[in-house]
């Protein structure tokens, strides 16, 4: 699965988790990063509005 | 002294009746630790004469008519996760090498008063994610069936302890399949149970909403007298079901006939096509189950690669989320895989998180509605027999989906078990699931196709 978003932009992205990455683990992980795209894509955020996530709050038992 | 490989079934049975000894047991388990550890790696930690004492007052227990039930006296060990009192807990990490927690966790405390004689810690992937690792303090755990292969994991010590007969029985975590891939690789059986049946109060967490705890032995019916002891409500676990707990060997012996089995073909022949070696054991096993009286179809869910894509993302953000202050000070202090993987968790979205867990609720529907016309579903715990432990593994887990993950996605309880070995002799595995809370139902089919296999009378030559 090859990475989409390009190696400059994902140093932004790297950047902002605060990670002291040097340059060899962030070309690593950006090349695995294609495989985070691809989970998100098979994801995907069609669905109806009111679908509730998995996990919920249950106000007497929390 | 029985055979050198009595089962905990057979073991508890033995000492029941006075002819076998706790302390004879226990030491018969540390011989065989003394002689294999150097090459298994299994244990990181042995606790010699604490087991020693607890063997030592299991035995008076049970001369004086008091053993506190078949537990009582069974030597077994716990995954390096798993809370030790005054003993180091380390989840296999330079990170925690000098932790040594106040109090046991709530699974290691009732395995204790069971009576079970705790030998040690076992190795594990570094907190229960990140291997095989040549990287940390302690090497990787080496499979029995062939050290060259890896064991799988994350409960990598166990699958090698329990399939070496250096212990009867132990414990595992499962976030993503970490019970049930040991238990496939090492040949064994494994149980991740219902979400909520066992308390992880006291585990070093990886991912809270995936996290199990169950146990692992070299039968299925040992994982029902494991599961018993360490089942139940915790209240100290917020993830845990205020339920009773049934008993899991009730239907142990019932057989299979009329029982309704599932089989997700496409999950292993069209998604992740298996090799041929483990189709055919899926397919023999299939049989064995038919000529007992089993009804068998088919059963459609969505692809293996939509529960993949649900697990990976919800583990890796919510693992991060536990990791980010140490990963953030002190990202070479851990492992290299571990570290690189769990970089990806940093650079998911919150909305991409609430979306997989949207997802994850309509896997979860869909799973229920199958169980609703079956009884059991089947499918490969693993797509072939263990690989070598030095082949290039650190991101297999994100190119190709697994099999066990569905079931961390729903929470649906499910049973890693023996099938058969490859010509080379590494043990072959299967996958049953069944209903939340229906473990014993597990327990009953899996039980009946070991019973009417050879597969438990072989042993590693290690």
């Amino acid at each position: 699965m090859k990475t989409k978003i390009s190696e400059a932009d994902f140093a932004v992205l790297a950047a902002q988790t605060g990670l002291r990455l040097t340059d060899a683990q962030r070309r690593e992980i950006h090349a695995a990063y294609g495989t985070i795209e691809a989970m998100l894509a098979r994801i995907g955020s069609e669905r109806p509005r009111e679908a509730e996530p998995a996990l919920i709050f249950r106000a007497e038992t929390e | 002294m029985m055979g050198p490989f009595p089962t905990i079934s057979e073991a508890s049975a033995q000492i029941a009746a006075r002819k076998l000894s706790p302390v004879e047991l226990t030491r018969h388990c540390l011989d065989r630790i003394a002689t294999l550890n150097p090459v298994l790696h299994a244990f990181i930690r042995r606790t010699e004469d604490r087991a020693l004492a607890e063997a030592r007052a299991a035995e008076a227990r049970v001369m004086a008519g008091a053993a506190k039930g078949p537990l009582d006296g069974i030597p077994i060990a716990h995954k390096d996760i798993y809370n030790t009192a005054g003993i180091a807990t380390t989840a296999h990490s330079k990170l925690l090498q000098d932790h040594v927690p106040a109090a046991d966790g709530t699974a290691v405390r009732r395995l204790a008063e069971a009576g079970t004689v705790m030998l040690g810690k076992l190795a594990t992937h570094e907190f229960a994610f990140g291997g095989p690792s040549f990287d940390l303090p302690w090497p990787p755990a080496r499979n029995p069936w062939n050290t060259d292969h890896f064991t799988g994991g994350s409960s990598s010590g166990t699958g090698a302890a329990v399939a070496a007969g250096l212990i009867l029985g132990g414990t595992g975590s499962d976030t993503g399949g970490s019970i049930r891939g040991p238990a496939s690789f090492c040949g064994i059986a494994g149980i991740k149970p219902t979400y909520g049946l066992v308390s992880r109060a006291g585990i070093q967490p990886l991912s809270f909403s995936l996290d199990h705890a169950g146990p692992m032995a070299w039968t299925v019916e040992d994982c029902a007298m494991l599961l018993q002891a360490m089942a139940g409500h915790d209240a100290a676990d917020p993830a845990s079901a205020d339920r009773a707990v049934p008993d899991f060997s009730a239907k142990l012996r019932q057989g299979v006939r009329g029982l309704r089995i599932g089989v997700i073909r496409h999950f292993h022949e069209v998604d992740v096509p298996v090799a041929d070696t483990t189709r055919q054991g899926i397919e023999a096993a299939l049989e064995v189950w038919r000529g007992l009286g089993a009804e068998i179809r088919d059963v459609t869910l969505s692809p293996l690669t939509d529960y993949q894509a649900v697990g990976m993302v919800v583990m890796l953000a919510e693992a991060y989320a536990v990791h980010e202050p140490w990963l953030k000070t002190r990202f070479n202090d851990y492992g290299e895989i571990f570290r690189d993987r769990m970089a990806l968790g940093g650079m998911i979205r919150a909305a991409d998180y609430v979306q997989a867990l949207r997802r994850r609720r309509e896997l979860w529907a869909e799973m229920k509605a199958a169980l609703d016309s079956v009884d059991i579903l089947v499918t490969a715990s693993t797509s072939s027999e263990a690989p070598r432990i030095d082949a290039a593994l650190k991101w297999v887990l994100f190119t190709t989906p697994n099999f066990t993950f569905p079931c961390n996605v729903t929470g649906f309880p499910a049973l890693s078990l023996c099938c058969g070995f490859t010509p080379a002799g590494l043990p072959l595995s299967l996958q049953l699931i069944a209903r939340p809370f229906d473990e014993a139902t597990l327990f009953r089919a899996g039980h009946a196709y070991e019973q009417a296999t050879p597969w438990r009378g072989r042993r590693p030559a290690v």
